[in-house]
């Protein structure tokens, strides 16, 4: 048989380089600031630093592995210096804050109603898609909530979607008030009838 | 695997928005989606595993598969693509392999730099051994170039089985008579052993793909098949797992997902590679030091 | 006979890509659905498309990173029309879109008519 396969020890292991981990991340080389980045987890403190790094990095993979660090710390300290990132006027910044954000929200949940109010309005609706990863219950009483106080039509629009998900038949009156309000913007006319039917699509003699 | 059950719960029939909300929810999560007209298929499905699961009602069922308790999400993709494991599974990614990847890879290289390919997870070695064995029947450069094979999985019993190399009847299935001849002797009338040849030239080990430091030590790898596992990670473990393969690829190597599998819902590290056989993924070209 | 127009929708939405479906279908467009900007990459190849609208705020790729990703493409798909939609709708928005590569862009939410109108102009349908 003439394959040969030589079964070995694998050569080039991959250690880690040995950066001076967080000053690592400003290194001019790439792939150390890739592994700084990706240890960053193991050295306690290190959201501030990675936030901050964050604003500067360049590289989208590096990017990636700085967001995919902060999500795995979750707790309130790194969802804190990720939050203000869902501003930056970089859409990559800010969809990687949200990826990251929408993994650590379970955790970090009294964070959201403060959001849910943003005065921004993009930060407003960026936040209803964290609302997603919460159940049922509690996602639709926050929602409820933003749609009884928004006034801005891309919040509701928002809002909507995750309620067509996972809104519960509490929702429905809510809805009908504030479908009211925007009866003369059309997709959200539109979105709220189909919110309201995935609602109804659960019919009460199913539900225990 | 049979995992019909004598009797499925009868439940009401799903209603328009009750899979609008499934589908919606299962296309955000792994990017599939339900053909239009397997929709009772789909409800028999569904049906099934609400029965399994002990699901009262819809609405209970689906907060139970967004939490995805118990790896629903797993498990109910399972009941619609049938996940066994067998030879020359998927073998549109083998063609893959020699009529392009290898190409690719081999450019530009000295021969005695061994071209590496990864199964991982690699189950019972039916994956690792069909690369060998296509390898050998498909790739006219077999002789000229050293190719390490390796095979890892978290399970050990699995690996132990990777290790014996021994087969039965729906392993083989895909196989024709005259593969199994050359490359298998029968032990029974159930179960072919690998040949020794082959069953040496694969190497295994156990890793756990969320652990950089366990994936690291493989080293560096030309292709790696990462099937039917990145798609049911939670969101985290997806994010590190993807890293991980994308640390253990060479630069321009490549990675194949399982059928139901798109980066898209995985990661953005990879640059997708449509050729005529396949999808893949490929770490870009560039400067590699770790 | 004219062929009819396929419109690639790029948006995370659920709600806006139905709406969007329902408006151009009617309009006798062809839709596909793409939940964001890798996805999109992936199918492009070999779907046809005549136009894509884009929407900014997607997970995994933003809808800018992907027009950038796209024209760079070596590809006839380089060059698909794209109309981006987004919430936000400040002169820096419209700038980055059009640095992206946006051939053009308008604010949510989008009204059907708005959009079928759009969208016969960018892909070349008479109207």
């Amino acid at each position: 048989m003439p394959l040969i396969l030589k079964p070995r020890e694998p050569s080039a292991q991959l250690a880690p380089q040995t950066g001076d981990g967080l000053a690592s991340l400003a290194s001019p080389d790439e792939d150390l600031r890739w592994t700084a980045a990706r240890a960053a987890p193991d050295i306690p403190g290190s959201a501030a630093p990675l936030a901050a790094a964050l604003r500067k990095e360049a590289s989208p993979r590096v990017r990636e592995a700085m967001f995919t660090s902060l999500a795995r710390m979750g707790d309130t300290a790194a969802a804190v210096q990720t939050l203000p990132l869902l501003r930056s006027d970089d859409a990559n910044l800010r969809a990687g804050a949200l990826d990251a954000l929408r993994i650590m929200i379970g955790n970090t949940r009294e964070l959201l109603p403060p959001l849910l109010q943003d005065a921004d309005v993009d930060v407003r609706v960026l936040s209803c898609e964290l609302v997603r990863t919460l159940a049922g219950g509690e996602a639709t009483a926050l929602l409820c909530e933003v749609l009884q106080r928004e006034s801005d039509p891309n919040v509701c629009a928002a809002a909507l979607d995750v309620l067509a998900e996972v809104g519960q038949s509490e929702a429905l009156p809510v809805l009908a008030a504030c479908a009211l309000r925007f009866q003369d913007t059309p997709f959200l006319a539109f979105a709220f009838q189909v919110t309201a039917d995935r609602i109804n699509g659960h019919s009460p003699r199913n539900r225990d | 695997m049979d995992t019909r059950h004598a009797t499925v719960t009868e439940f009401p029939p799903l209603t328009e928005e009750e899979l609008d909300r499934l589908g919606d929810f299962l296309y955000r999560r792994t990017g599939m989606v339900f053909a239009e007209n397997k929709r009772y298929y789909t409800e028999r499905r569904i049906a099934e595993r609400m029965t399994e699961t002990g699901c009262g009602s819809f609405p209970i069922y689906l907060a139970r598969l967004r939490s995805d308790i118990g790896h629903e999400i797993e498990l109910l993709i399972n009941a619609f693509t049938v996940n066994e494991t067998y030879f020359y599974r998927e073998d549109h990614q083998l063609q893959c392999l020699t009529s392009n990847l290898l190409a690719e890879r081999i450019r530009g290289r000295n021969k005695e730099d061994s071209l590496r390919i990864w199964s991982v997870p690699c189950s019972t070695g039916e994956e690792p051994y069909s690369v060998a064995i296509w390898l050998l029947e498909n790739w006219p450069l077999v002789d000229r170039y050293e190719i390490e094979i390796w095979g890892s999985d978290i399970d050990t019993r699995a690996l132990e089985n990777c290790q014996q190399g021994l087969f039965g009847r729906r392993a083989l299935q895909r196989l024709s008579p005259a593969l199994v001849g050359k490359y298998f002797t029968p032990v029974d009338d159930e179960h072919w052993k690998i040949l020794d040849e082959l069953r040496q030239s694969v190497q295994f080990s156990r890793v756990n793909i969320v652990e950089p430091a366990d994936m690291r030590r493989h080293g560096k790898f030309d292709v790696i098949f990462c099937r039917n596992v990145l798609i049911y990670f939670d969101d985290a473990s997806r994010r590190v797992a993807a890293e991980n393969i994308y640390e253990n690829l060479l630069p321009g190597g490549f990675t194949c997902l399982g059928h139901t599998e798109s980066m898209s819902r995985i990661s953005p590290l990879f640059e997708v590679r449509r050729f005529e056989d396949a999808i893949v993924y490929q770490r870009p070209q560039g400067t590699n030091h770790g | 006979m004219a062929d009819r127009k396929t419109v690639l929708v790029i948006d995370d939405a659920s709600l806006v890509r139905l709406y969007y479906r329902s408006a151009l279908e009617e309009a006798g467009f062809r839709v596909q659905e793409a939940l964001n900007g890798l996805e999109a990459l992936e199918r492009l190849p070999g779907m046809g498309a005549d136009l894509l609208i884009v929407d900014i705020n997607m997970p995994q790729m933003d809808g800018l990173s992907f027009l950038k990703a796209l024209r760079q493409c070596d590809s006839p798909i380089a060059t698909i029309p794209a109309l981006v939609t987004s919430t936000e709708s400040r002169d820096v928005d419209f700038a980055a879109a059009r640095a992206a590569g946006a051939n053009y862009y308008i604010a949510k939410p989008v009204n059907a008519q708005t959009l079928v109108n759009f969208a016969a102009m960018l892909s070349g349908v008479p109207r």
